[in-house]
Protein backbone atom coordinates (compact mmCIF):
# COMPACT_ATOMS: atom_id res chain seq x y z
CA UNK A 1 0.00 0.00 0.00
CA UNK A 2 1.44 3.29 -0.63
CA UNK A 3 0.44 5.06 3.03
CA UNK A 4 2.83 2.86 4.28
CA UNK A 5 6.41 4.86 3.54
CA UNK A 6 4.12 8.12 3.67
CA UNK A 7 3.72 7.17 7.26
CA UNK A 8 6.98 6.32 8.14
CA UNK A 9 7.91 9.19 6.72
CA UNK A 10 6.06 11.30 8.74
CA UNK A 11 6.99 9.65 12.00
CA UNK A 12 10.42 10.18 10.42
CA UNK A 13 9.85 13.80 10.48
CA UNK A 14 7.96 13.92 13.62
CA UNK A 15 10.89 11.98 15.70
CA UNK A 16 13.25 14.21 14.32
CA UNK A 17 11.21 17.29 15.60
CA UNK A 18 11.03 15.24 18.85
CA UNK A 19 14.39 14.10 19.31
CA UNK A 20 15.24 17.96 18.25
CA UNK A 21 17.88 16.49 15.41
CA UNK A 22 19.30 19.41 13.73
CA UNK A 23 17.38 21.23 11.04
CA UNK A 24 20.62 21.73 8.82
CA UNK A 25 23.57 19.43 9.17
CA UNK A 26 26.53 19.68 7.04
CA UNK A 27 28.87 15.92 7.12
CA UNK A 28 33.00 16.96 5.68
CA UNK A 29 32.06 19.76 2.96
CA UNK A 30 34.66 20.32 1.20
CA UNK A 31 35.54 22.40 -1.64
CA UNK A 32 38.15 22.95 -3.68
CA UNK A 33 38.84 25.82 -6.40
CA UNK A 34 41.97 24.39 -7.94
CA UNK A 35 44.13 24.13 -5.46
CA UNK A 36 42.65 26.13 -2.97
CA UNK A 37 40.90 24.31 -0.54
CA UNK A 38 37.99 27.02 0.53
CA UNK A 39 36.27 24.69 2.83
CA UNK A 40 38.10 21.86 4.32
CA UNK A 41 35.53 18.98 6.26
CA UNK A 42 33.14 21.28 7.76
CA UNK A 43 30.74 19.93 10.35
CA UNK A 44 28.26 21.78 11.09
CA UNK A 45 24.66 21.12 13.20
CA UNK A 46 22.33 23.59 13.10
CA UNK A 47 19.45 22.99 15.75
CA UNK A 48 15.70 24.10 14.93
CA UNK A 49 15.03 27.38 15.78
CA UNK A 50 18.69 28.46 16.60
CA UNK A 51 20.34 31.11 15.39
CA UNK A 52 24.00 30.21 14.44
CA UNK A 53 26.55 32.87 13.27
CA UNK A 54 29.87 31.96 11.41
CA UNK A 55 32.43 34.08 12.11
CA UNK A 56 35.93 34.06 10.98
CA UNK A 57 38.37 36.46 8.86
CA UNK A 58 38.03 37.93 5.63
CA UNK A 59 38.54 34.64 3.64
CA UNK A 60 37.81 32.40 5.51
CA UNK A 61 35.16 30.67 3.87
CA UNK A 62 31.66 32.03 5.07
CA UNK A 63 30.34 32.65 1.90
CA UNK A 64 31.23 29.87 0.32
CA UNK A 65 29.76 28.00 2.80
CA UNK A 66 26.34 29.60 2.49
CA UNK A 67 26.72 28.98 -1.36
CA UNK A 68 27.19 25.45 -0.78
CA UNK A 69 23.95 25.05 1.36
CA UNK A 70 22.07 27.06 -1.07
CA UNK A 71 23.29 25.00 -4.18
CA UNK A 72 25.03 28.28 -6.15
CA UNK A 73 28.26 25.95 -5.87
CA UNK A 74 28.67 22.21 -5.89
CA UNK A 75 30.62 20.67 -2.97
CA UNK A 76 33.44 18.72 -3.99
CA UNK A 77 32.78 15.87 -1.65
CA UNK A 78 30.69 15.62 1.95
CA UNK A 79 26.82 16.30 2.38
CA UNK A 80 24.86 18.83 3.13
CA UNK A 81 21.76 17.51 5.01
CA UNK A 82 18.53 19.56 5.59
CA UNK A 83 15.99 17.60 7.91
CA UNK A 84 18.47 14.30 7.58
CA UNK A 85 17.84 14.67 3.71
CA UNK A 86 21.01 15.23 0.96
CA UNK A 87 20.42 18.27 -0.52
CA UNK A 88 24.17 18.80 -2.01
CA UNK A 89 24.80 19.52 -5.65
CA UNK A 90 20.90 20.91 -5.97
CA UNK A 91 20.12 23.68 -7.86
CA UNK A 92 19.27 26.81 -5.87
CA UNK A 93 15.92 26.71 -7.12
CA UNK A 94 15.34 23.24 -5.77
CA UNK A 95 16.87 24.21 -2.21
CA UNK A 96 14.67 27.37 -2.33
CA UNK A 97 11.76 25.13 -2.41
CA UNK A 98 12.83 23.01 0.16
CA UNK A 99 13.04 25.84 2.50
CA UNK A 100 16.60 27.34 2.99
CA UNK A 101 16.27 31.12 2.14
CA UNK A 102 19.28 33.17 2.17
CA UNK A 103 20.27 37.35 1.83
CA UNK A 104 23.37 38.03 -0.49
CA UNK A 105 26.48 40.01 0.88
CA UNK A 106 26.46 41.45 -2.19
CA UNK A 107 23.15 43.39 -2.81
CA UNK A 108 21.02 41.21 -5.06
CA UNK A 109 17.91 42.25 -6.08
CA UNK A 110 15.56 43.52 -8.96
CA UNK A 111 16.94 46.81 -9.73
CA UNK A 112 14.34 47.70 -11.93
CA UNK A 113 11.04 46.69 -10.38
CA UNK A 114 9.30 48.11 -7.12
CA UNK A 115 10.04 47.26 -3.62
CA UNK A 116 6.80 45.35 -3.58
CA UNK A 117 7.70 43.30 -7.11
CA UNK A 118 10.65 42.36 -5.26
CA UNK A 119 8.67 40.70 -2.76
CA UNK A 120 5.75 39.81 -4.78
CA UNK A 121 7.79 37.41 -7.55
CA UNK A 122 9.36 35.30 -4.35
CA UNK A 123 6.19 34.82 -2.95
CA UNK A 124 4.31 34.12 -6.02
CA UNK A 125 7.25 31.16 -6.60
CA UNK A 126 5.10 29.26 -3.63
CA UNK A 127 1.91 29.69 -5.80
CA UNK A 128 0.15 30.26 -9.09
CA UNK A 129 3.89 30.74 -10.46
CA UNK A 130 3.13 28.60 -13.87
CA UNK A 131 -0.29 30.40 -14.76
CA UNK A 132 -0.59 32.49 -17.87
CA UNK A 133 -3.64 34.02 -18.52
CA UNK A 134 -4.88 36.11 -14.98
CA UNK A 135 -3.07 38.92 -14.45
CA UNK A 136 -0.70 38.96 -11.51
CA UNK A 137 -2.46 41.52 -9.43
CA UNK A 138 -5.62 39.80 -9.41
CA UNK A 139 -3.78 37.05 -7.58
CA UNK A 140 -4.50 39.19 -4.17
CA UNK A 141 -3.15 36.52 -1.82
CA UNK A 142 0.52 36.50 -3.25
CA UNK A 143 0.18 40.76 -3.16
CA UNK A 144 -1.42 40.16 0.49
CA UNK A 145 1.92 38.40 1.35
CA UNK A 146 4.42 40.41 -0.02
CA UNK A 147 3.01 43.22 1.66
CA UNK A 148 2.68 41.43 4.93
CA UNK A 149 6.51 40.81 4.15
CA UNK A 150 7.34 44.13 3.88
CA UNK A 151 4.96 45.45 6.52
CA UNK A 152 7.46 43.27 8.76
CA UNK A 153 10.41 44.43 8.09
CA UNK A 154 9.07 48.00 7.88
CA UNK A 155 9.23 49.20 3.99
CA UNK A 156 5.60 49.15 3.44
CA UNK A 157 5.82 52.81 2.61
CA UNK A 158 8.02 52.35 0.24
CA UNK A 159 6.64 49.83 -1.67
CA UNK A 160 5.83 51.74 -4.53
CA UNK A 161 9.64 53.13 -5.43
CA UNK A 162 11.80 50.83 -7.42
CA UNK A 163 14.45 49.06 -5.47
CA UNK A 164 17.37 51.14 -6.80
CA UNK A 165 16.19 54.17 -5.38
CA UNK A 166 16.18 53.19 -2.07
CA UNK A 167 19.24 53.34 0.07
CA UNK A 168 22.25 51.31 1.16
CA UNK A 169 20.62 50.20 4.48
CA UNK A 170 17.59 49.85 3.27
CA UNK A 171 18.02 47.51 -0.17
CA UNK A 172 19.63 45.33 2.56
CA UNK A 173 16.31 45.01 4.59
CA UNK A 174 14.66 44.47 1.39
CA UNK A 175 16.57 41.30 0.61
CA UNK A 176 15.34 39.67 4.47
CA UNK A 177 11.91 40.61 3.07
CA UNK A 178 12.55 39.00 -0.41
CA UNK A 179 14.02 35.85 1.39
CA UNK A 180 11.42 36.14 4.17
CA UNK A 181 8.46 35.92 1.50
CA UNK A 182 9.72 32.25 -0.05
CA UNK A 183 8.31 31.56 3.51
CA UNK A 184 11.63 29.43 4.40
CA UNK A 185 12.74 27.60 7.13
CA UNK A 186 16.35 28.26 7.91
CA UNK A 187 16.91 31.68 6.98
CA UNK A 188 20.42 32.52 5.47
CA UNK A 189 21.87 36.09 6.00
CA UNK A 190 25.30 37.01 4.78
CA UNK A 191 26.92 40.06 6.45
CA UNK A 192 23.21 41.62 6.46
CA UNK A 193 24.66 44.95 8.45
CA UNK A 194 27.08 45.06 6.07
CA UNK A 195 27.61 49.13 4.97
CA UNK A 196 24.69 50.01 7.71
CA UNK A 197 24.93 53.21 9.92
CA UNK A 198 24.72 52.65 13.54
CA UNK A 199 20.99 53.25 14.12
CA UNK A 200 20.44 50.80 11.05
CA UNK A 201 22.50 48.03 12.12
CA UNK A 202 20.30 48.47 15.67
CA UNK A 203 16.99 47.89 13.32
CA UNK A 204 18.46 45.18 12.00
CA UNK A 205 19.47 43.73 14.83
CA UNK A 206 16.23 43.90 16.09
CA UNK A 207 14.86 42.24 13.24
CA UNK A 208 16.76 39.50 13.17
CA UNK A 209 15.70 39.14 16.84
CA UNK A 210 11.80 39.16 15.86
CA UNK A 211 12.25 36.60 12.78
CA UNK A 212 14.49 34.39 14.83
CA UNK A 213 11.39 33.66 17.59
CA UNK A 214 9.86 31.79 14.80
CA UNK A 215 12.92 30.72 12.43
CA UNK A 216 16.20 29.20 12.39
CA UNK A 217 19.05 31.68 11.39
CA UNK A 218 22.47 31.22 9.88
CA UNK A 219 23.99 34.39 10.06
CA UNK A 220 27.44 35.43 8.62
CA UNK A 221 28.62 38.49 10.37
CA UNK A 222 31.69 40.73 11.10
CA UNK A 223 30.09 43.35 13.80
CA UNK A 224 31.37 40.99 17.05
CA UNK A 225 28.84 43.20 19.04
CA UNK A 226 26.02 42.17 16.36
CA UNK A 227 27.62 38.85 16.88
CA UNK A 228 27.56 38.42 20.39
CA UNK A 229 23.81 39.85 20.71
CA UNK A 230 22.09 37.86 18.05
CA UNK A 231 23.66 33.78 18.63
CA UNK A 232 22.82 31.34 20.18
CA UNK A 233 25.80 29.23 19.11
CA UNK A 234 29.01 30.56 16.73
CA UNK A 235 30.95 28.65 14.43
CA UNK A 236 34.94 30.49 13.89
CA UNK A 237 36.02 29.23 10.66
CA UNK A 238 39.48 29.49 9.31
CA UNK A 239 41.21 28.94 6.26
CA UNK A 240 37.98 26.76 5.50
CA UNK A 241 38.11 24.52 8.92
CA UNK A 242 36.29 24.98 11.57
CA UNK A 243 39.02 26.75 14.46
CA UNK A 244 36.26 26.24 16.74
CA UNK A 245 32.67 25.93 18.00
CA UNK A 246 30.47 26.83 21.11
CA UNK A 247 28.27 29.73 23.15
CA UNK A 248 29.21 33.23 22.43
CA UNK A 249 30.85 33.58 25.99
CA UNK A 250 32.83 29.69 25.07
CA UNK A 251 34.20 31.90 21.70
CA UNK A 252 35.00 35.05 23.54
CA UNK A 253 37.42 33.10 26.12
CA UNK A 254 38.71 30.40 23.44
CA UNK A 255 42.57 31.38 23.42
CA UNK A 256 42.85 30.12 19.66
CA UNK A 257 40.30 32.54 18.52
CA UNK A 258 41.75 35.36 20.31
CA UNK A 259 44.94 34.61 18.62
CA UNK A 260 43.23 34.82 15.30
CA UNK A 261 41.59 37.94 15.99
CA UNK A 262 44.33 39.75 17.16
CA UNK A 263 46.46 38.49 14.51
CA UNK A 264 43.90 40.25 11.30
CA UNK B 1 -3.04 58.98 -12.91
CA UNK B 2 -3.63 54.99 -12.36
CA UNK B 3 -7.15 55.18 -13.28
CA UNK B 4 -6.94 56.92 -16.67
CA UNK B 5 -3.88 54.89 -17.72
CA UNK B 6 -5.76 51.91 -19.15
CA UNK B 7 -8.26 54.21 -20.36
CA UNK B 8 -6.06 56.22 -22.47
CA UNK B 9 -5.12 52.75 -23.91
CA UNK B 10 -8.17 51.30 -24.68
CA UNK B 11 -9.36 54.60 -26.63
CA UNK B 12 -5.63 54.19 -28.49
CA UNK B 13 -6.22 50.74 -29.06
CA UNK B 14 -9.65 50.95 -30.65
CA UNK B 15 -8.93 54.03 -32.73
CA UNK B 16 -5.98 51.84 -34.73
CA UNK B 17 -8.22 49.00 -34.94
CA UNK B 18 -10.75 51.02 -36.51
CA UNK B 19 -8.49 52.69 -39.03
CA UNK B 20 -6.39 49.10 -39.48
CA UNK B 21 -10.05 47.75 -40.11
CA UNK B 22 -10.98 50.61 -42.54
CA UNK B 23 -7.50 50.39 -44.27
CA UNK B 24 -8.77 48.36 -46.97
CA UNK B 25 -11.67 50.15 -47.82
CA UNK B 26 -9.97 53.46 -48.45
CA UNK B 27 -6.38 52.67 -49.69
CA UNK B 28 -5.61 51.35 -53.03
CA UNK B 29 -5.07 47.88 -53.68
CA UNK B 30 -1.10 48.22 -53.46
CA UNK B 31 -0.81 49.79 -49.94
CA UNK B 32 -3.91 47.83 -48.34
CA UNK B 33 -1.80 44.33 -49.10
CA UNK B 34 0.69 46.42 -47.84
CA UNK B 35 -0.69 47.13 -44.44
CA UNK B 36 -1.67 43.07 -44.65
CA UNK B 37 2.02 42.39 -44.78
CA UNK B 38 2.88 44.54 -42.05
CA UNK B 39 0.17 43.23 -39.53
CA UNK B 40 2.06 39.78 -40.49
CA UNK B 41 5.42 40.50 -39.48
CA UNK B 42 4.54 42.35 -37.20
CA UNK B 43 2.81 39.31 -35.22
CA UNK B 44 6.12 37.61 -35.96
CA UNK B 45 8.54 40.64 -34.48
CA UNK B 46 5.81 40.63 -31.82
CA UNK B 47 6.81 36.72 -31.34
CA UNK B 48 9.84 37.04 -30.81
CA UNK B 49 9.99 40.20 -28.58
CA UNK B 50 8.87 37.65 -25.96
CA UNK B 51 12.35 36.58 -25.63
CA UNK B 52 14.46 39.74 -26.88
CA UNK B 53 12.14 42.12 -24.42
CA UNK B 54 10.56 40.21 -21.62
CA UNK B 55 12.97 37.45 -20.92
CA UNK B 56 16.53 38.81 -21.76
CA UNK B 57 17.23 36.33 -24.60
CA UNK B 58 18.28 37.95 -28.36
CA UNK B 59 17.20 34.68 -31.01
CA UNK B 60 18.42 34.75 -33.85
CA UNK B 61 16.09 31.61 -35.08
CA UNK B 62 12.52 32.75 -35.40
CA UNK B 63 13.24 32.34 -39.28
CA UNK B 64 13.17 29.14 -38.80
CA UNK B 65 10.21 28.99 -36.94
CA UNK B 66 8.25 30.90 -39.28
CA UNK B 67 9.39 29.27 -42.18
CA UNK B 68 8.28 25.77 -40.27
CA UNK B 69 4.88 27.50 -39.84
CA UNK B 70 4.97 28.49 -43.24
CA UNK B 71 6.12 25.16 -44.89
CA UNK B 72 3.64 23.14 -42.36
CA UNK B 73 0.66 24.89 -43.86
CA UNK B 74 1.75 24.17 -47.54
CA UNK B 75 2.41 20.85 -46.80
CA UNK B 76 -1.85 20.40 -46.10
CA UNK B 77 -2.76 22.89 -48.63
CA UNK B 78 -1.48 21.02 -51.09
CA UNK B 79 -2.07 17.50 -49.79
CA UNK B 80 -5.75 17.88 -48.59
CA UNK B 81 -8.87 18.35 -51.56
CA UNK B 82 -10.08 20.50 -51.12
CA UNK B 83 -7.43 22.40 -49.27
CA UNK B 84 -8.80 23.19 -45.40
CA UNK B 85 -7.46 26.49 -43.55
CA UNK B 86 -8.08 24.64 -40.04
CA UNK B 87 -5.82 21.89 -41.16
CA UNK B 88 -2.89 24.35 -42.65
CA UNK B 89 -3.47 26.32 -39.45
CA UNK B 90 -2.92 23.49 -37.39
CA UNK B 91 -0.03 21.77 -39.52
CA UNK B 92 1.73 24.95 -38.98
CA UNK B 93 1.30 25.17 -35.32
CA UNK B 94 2.51 21.97 -34.92
CA UNK B 95 5.91 21.90 -36.61
CA UNK B 96 6.78 25.38 -35.41
CA UNK B 97 6.22 24.24 -32.45
CA UNK B 98 8.00 21.05 -32.41
CA UNK B 99 10.77 22.84 -34.11
CA UNK B 100 10.77 25.46 -31.05
CA UNK B 101 10.97 22.42 -28.62
CA UNK B 102 14.01 20.93 -30.14
CA UNK B 103 15.21 24.30 -30.61
CA UNK B 104 14.80 25.19 -26.77
CA UNK B 105 16.12 21.59 -25.44
CA UNK B 106 19.33 22.52 -26.99
CA UNK B 107 19.61 26.49 -26.44
CA UNK B 108 18.37 27.12 -22.90
CA UNK B 109 20.83 26.36 -21.16
CA UNK B 110 23.29 28.26 -22.49
CA UNK B 111 23.17 32.33 -22.17
CA UNK B 112 23.50 35.80 -24.30
CA UNK B 113 25.64 35.61 -27.23
CA UNK B 114 26.37 31.52 -26.94
CA UNK B 115 21.98 31.67 -26.97
CA UNK B 116 21.82 33.57 -29.87
CA UNK B 117 24.50 31.69 -32.04
CA UNK B 118 23.28 28.19 -31.31
CA UNK B 119 19.45 29.28 -32.02
CA UNK B 120 21.08 30.80 -35.39
CA UNK B 121 23.17 27.49 -36.09
CA UNK B 122 19.63 25.61 -35.38
CA UNK B 123 17.68 27.70 -37.86
CA UNK B 124 20.53 27.71 -40.59
CA UNK B 125 20.20 23.48 -40.18
CA UNK B 126 16.37 23.69 -41.04
CA UNK B 127 17.43 25.99 -43.90
CA UNK B 128 19.69 23.64 -44.80
CA UNK B 129 17.14 20.60 -44.78
CA UNK B 130 14.76 22.52 -46.40
CA UNK B 131 16.51 23.71 -49.03
CA UNK B 132 18.26 20.15 -49.50
CA UNK B 133 15.23 18.04 -49.59
CA UNK B 134 13.63 19.09 -52.91
CA UNK B 135 11.08 16.24 -53.21
CA UNK B 136 9.13 17.54 -50.47
CA UNK B 137 9.78 21.03 -50.40
CA UNK B 138 10.56 21.59 -53.66
CA UNK B 139 14.10 22.87 -52.42
CA UNK B 140 15.26 26.46 -54.14
CA UNK B 141 11.86 26.81 -55.83
CA UNK B 142 9.98 26.48 -53.07
CA UNK B 143 6.17 25.26 -53.01
CA UNK B 144 3.18 26.95 -54.58
CA UNK B 145 -0.51 26.21 -53.54
CA UNK B 146 -3.79 27.59 -53.97
CA UNK B 147 -5.96 29.47 -50.73
CA UNK B 148 -8.38 27.42 -49.00
CA UNK B 149 -11.65 29.04 -48.02
CA UNK B 150 -12.42 30.72 -44.84
CA UNK B 151 -15.00 28.19 -43.79
CA UNK B 152 -16.71 26.64 -40.60
CA UNK B 153 -18.16 23.08 -42.02
CA UNK B 154 -22.22 23.46 -42.54
CA UNK B 155 -21.79 27.21 -41.12
CA UNK B 156 -20.41 29.17 -43.75
CA UNK B 157 -17.70 29.53 -46.27
CA UNK B 158 -15.77 32.68 -47.86
CA UNK B 159 -13.43 33.15 -50.79
CA UNK B 160 -10.40 34.34 -49.48
CA UNK B 161 -10.59 37.92 -51.17
CA UNK B 162 -7.54 40.47 -50.57
CA UNK B 163 -10.07 42.36 -48.16
CA UNK B 164 -11.22 38.93 -45.81
CA UNK B 165 -7.57 37.94 -45.68
CA UNK B 166 -6.99 41.47 -44.35
CA UNK B 167 -9.33 41.39 -41.88
CA UNK B 168 -9.00 37.59 -41.38
CA UNK B 169 -5.14 38.49 -40.60
CA UNK B 170 -6.12 41.53 -38.80
CA UNK B 171 -8.26 39.46 -36.28
CA UNK B 172 -5.71 36.94 -35.53
CA UNK B 173 -2.50 39.58 -35.09
CA UNK B 174 -4.94 41.36 -32.75
CA UNK B 175 -6.21 38.10 -30.71
CA UNK B 176 -2.25 37.05 -30.80
CA UNK B 177 -1.60 40.85 -29.13
CA UNK B 178 -4.16 40.79 -26.56
CA UNK B 179 -3.08 37.04 -25.34
CA UNK B 180 0.69 38.06 -25.58
CA UNK B 181 0.09 41.01 -23.28
CA UNK B 182 -1.78 38.71 -21.32
CA UNK B 183 0.65 36.63 -20.82
CA UNK B 184 3.46 39.20 -20.10
CA UNK B 185 1.49 40.22 -17.16
CA UNK B 186 0.37 36.74 -15.59
CA UNK B 187 2.95 35.34 -13.14
CA UNK B 188 5.06 33.50 -15.79
CA UNK B 189 5.50 36.51 -17.92
CA UNK B 190 6.38 38.11 -14.52
CA UNK B 191 8.62 35.74 -13.86
CA UNK B 192 10.51 36.30 -17.41
CA UNK B 193 10.88 39.61 -16.85
CA UNK B 194 12.79 38.62 -13.31
CA UNK B 195 15.22 36.39 -15.35
CA UNK B 196 15.51 39.17 -17.92
CA UNK B 197 16.45 41.40 -14.63
CA UNK B 198 18.43 38.79 -12.47
CA UNK B 199 18.88 35.61 -13.66
CA UNK B 200 20.97 34.26 -10.74
CA UNK B 201 18.26 36.21 -8.19
CA UNK B 202 15.39 35.02 -9.43
CA UNK B 203 16.68 31.35 -9.51
CA UNK B 204 17.34 31.61 -6.04
CA UNK B 205 13.84 32.44 -4.49
CA UNK B 206 12.89 29.07 -6.60
CA UNK B 207 12.40 29.32 -10.40
CA UNK B 208 13.76 26.91 -12.55
CA UNK B 209 15.05 28.98 -14.88
CA UNK B 210 15.59 26.62 -17.40
CA UNK B 211 11.82 25.68 -17.59
CA UNK B 212 10.78 28.70 -17.89
CA UNK B 213 13.17 29.98 -21.02
CA UNK B 214 12.10 26.53 -22.43
CA UNK B 215 8.45 27.54 -22.35
CA UNK B 216 9.08 30.97 -23.20
CA UNK B 217 11.12 29.81 -26.27
CA UNK B 218 8.18 27.64 -27.39
CA UNK B 219 5.92 29.90 -26.98
CA UNK B 220 8.15 32.67 -29.11
CA UNK B 221 8.01 29.46 -31.65
CA UNK B 222 4.66 29.47 -31.65
CA UNK B 223 3.61 32.78 -32.65
CA UNK B 224 6.19 33.00 -35.20
CA UNK B 225 4.61 29.64 -36.78
CA UNK B 226 1.79 31.56 -36.80
CA UNK B 227 3.20 34.79 -38.73
CA UNK B 228 4.46 31.71 -41.30
CA UNK B 229 1.18 29.91 -41.98
CA UNK B 230 -0.63 33.90 -42.73
CA UNK B 231 2.40 34.76 -44.67
CA UNK B 232 1.68 31.34 -46.60
CA UNK B 233 -1.78 32.41 -47.33
CA UNK B 234 -1.42 35.86 -48.15
CA UNK B 235 1.19 35.10 -50.89
CA UNK B 236 0.37 31.80 -51.76
CA UNK B 237 3.96 30.25 -51.64
CA UNK B 238 6.40 28.49 -49.03
CA UNK B 239 10.11 29.76 -50.00
CA UNK B 240 13.51 28.69 -48.34
CA UNK B 241 14.74 32.11 -48.31
CA UNK B 242 12.31 32.80 -45.43
CA UNK B 243 14.11 30.28 -43.05
CA UNK B 244 17.23 31.93 -43.80
CA UNK B 245 19.08 33.61 -40.37
CA UNK B 246 18.57 36.78 -42.44
CA UNK B 247 14.79 37.43 -41.81
CA UNK B 248 15.79 36.64 -38.11
CA UNK B 249 18.53 39.38 -38.18
CA UNK B 250 15.63 41.77 -39.73
CA UNK B 251 13.02 40.63 -36.61
CA UNK B 252 15.90 41.67 -34.15
CA UNK B 253 16.50 45.19 -36.25
CA UNK B 254 12.13 45.46 -35.89
CA UNK B 255 12.04 44.75 -32.32
CA UNK B 256 15.55 47.39 -31.53
CA UNK B 257 13.64 50.29 -33.80
CA UNK B 258 10.31 49.79 -32.14
CA UNK B 259 10.98 49.49 -28.63
CA UNK B 260 12.10 45.98 -26.67
CA UNK B 261 9.94 44.69 -24.42
CA UNK B 262 6.39 46.41 -25.35
CA UNK B 263 4.90 44.08 -28.18
CA UNK B 264 3.47 47.15 -29.95
CA UNK B 265 7.22 48.83 -30.53
CA UNK B 266 8.39 45.81 -32.63
CA UNK B 267 4.98 46.30 -34.63
CA UNK B 268 5.69 49.59 -35.44
CA UNK B 269 9.49 48.65 -36.06
CA UNK B 270 8.37 46.35 -38.66
CA UNK B 271 5.89 49.23 -40.78
CA UNK B 272 8.71 51.24 -40.37
CA UNK B 273 11.68 49.18 -41.46
CA UNK B 274 9.13 48.14 -44.34
CA UNK B 275 7.89 51.46 -45.27
CA UNK B 276 11.34 53.03 -45.12
CA UNK B 277 12.80 49.87 -47.22
CA UNK B 278 10.02 50.62 -50.16
CA UNK B 279 10.40 54.23 -49.99
CA UNK B 280 14.32 54.49 -50.43
CA UNK B 281 14.56 51.27 -52.70
CA UNK B 282 12.49 53.85 -54.83
CA UNK B 283 15.32 55.79 -55.39
CA UNK B 284 18.21 53.67 -54.35
CA UNK B 285 17.95 50.62 -55.88
CA UNK B 286 19.48 47.93 -55.07
CA UNK B 287 21.70 50.25 -52.64
CA UNK B 288 18.79 50.87 -50.24
CA UNK B 289 20.48 48.92 -47.39
CA UNK B 290 22.82 51.57 -47.03
CA UNK B 291 20.62 54.38 -46.06
CA UNK B 292 18.69 51.97 -44.12
CA UNK B 293 21.64 51.00 -42.35
CA UNK B 294 22.49 54.57 -41.65
CA UNK B 295 19.35 55.36 -40.47
CA UNK B 296 19.64 52.36 -38.13
CA UNK B 297 22.21 53.16 -36.27
CA UNK B 298 21.30 56.55 -35.75
CA UNK B 299 18.42 55.12 -34.34
CA UNK B 300 20.28 53.19 -32.21
CA UNK B 301 22.22 56.06 -30.66
CA UNK B 302 19.46 58.75 -30.75
CA UNK B 303 16.44 56.84 -29.59
CA UNK B 304 17.73 53.52 -27.65
CA UNK B 305 14.51 52.91 -25.93
CA UNK B 306 13.14 52.79 -30.03
CA UNK B 307 10.24 54.47 -31.63
CA UNK B 308 7.75 53.81 -28.97
CA UNK B 309 10.01 54.71 -26.02
CA UNK B 310 10.80 58.21 -28.02
CA UNK B 311 7.17 59.15 -28.67
CA UNK B 312 6.34 58.32 -24.80
CA UNK B 313 8.45 60.16 -23.50
CA UNK B 314 7.13 63.07 -25.69
CA UNK B 315 4.00 62.88 -25.06
CA UNK B 316 4.82 62.84 -21.29
CA UNK B 317 6.89 66.23 -21.43
N1 LIG C 1 33.93 30.92 -7.13
C1 LIG C 1 35.18 30.95 -6.62
N2 LIG C 1 36.24 30.60 -7.39
C2 LIG C 1 37.50 30.61 -6.89
N3 LIG C 1 37.80 30.96 -5.65
C3 LIG C 1 36.80 31.33 -4.82
C4 LIG C 1 35.43 31.35 -5.27
N4 LIG C 1 34.65 31.77 -4.24
C5 LIG C 1 35.48 32.00 -3.21
N5 LIG C 1 36.77 31.74 -3.53
C6 LIG C 1 37.92 31.81 -2.63
O1 LIG C 1 37.61 31.06 -1.49
C7 LIG C 1 38.06 31.69 -0.32
C8 LIG C 1 36.90 31.96 0.62
O2 LIG C 1 36.11 33.01 0.11
P1 LIG C 1 34.77 33.50 0.82
O3 LIG C 1 33.94 32.35 1.12
O4 LIG C 1 34.17 34.57 -0.03
O5 LIG C 1 35.32 34.17 2.16
P2 LIG C 1 34.53 34.97 3.28
O6 LIG C 1 34.74 34.18 4.52
O7 LIG C 1 35.22 36.30 3.38
O8 LIG C 1 33.12 35.10 2.90
C9 LIG C 1 38.77 32.96 -0.77
O9 LIG C 1 40.15 32.69 -0.85
C10 LIG C 1 38.18 33.22 -2.12
O10 LIG C 1 39.10 33.90 -2.93
MG1 LIG D 1 31.90 36.75 2.47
Amino acid sequence: MTVEPLAASTSETAKLRETGGPLLQTENLTIRFGGLTALDNVNVAVARGQVRAIIGPNGAGKSTFFNCVTGVLRPSSGRVLLNGNDIAGLPPDRISQKGIARSYQITNLLPNATVLENVRIAAQSRRHRWSMVTHYRSYRDIVDKAEAALSAVGLLGKAYELAANLSHGEQRTLEIAVAMATDPQLLCLDEPTAGMSAAETRETVALVRRIAEHLTILIVEHDMEVVMGLANRITVLHYGRVLAEGTPSEIQQNPRVLEVYLKT
Amino acid sequence: MRDRQPLVFWTGFAIIVALLIASPLVLPPFWARFVTEILIWGLLAMSSDILIGYTGMVSFGHSAFFGLGMYGAAFVLLETKPPSLWAALAAGLLAAAAAAAFVAYFSTRLREIYFAITTLIFSQIFYIVIFTWTELTGGENGLTFSRPALAIPGLFSLRFTPMVLHWFVLAIVVLSYLLLRRITQSPFGMVLQSIRENEARTRAIGYPIERYKMVAVMLSGLFAGLAGVLYALQNQFAAPNFVFFVLSGEVVIYNVIGGIGTLVGPILGAAFFLLLREGLSRFFTEYYLIPVGLMFIAMVIFMPQGLLGFARRWLNR
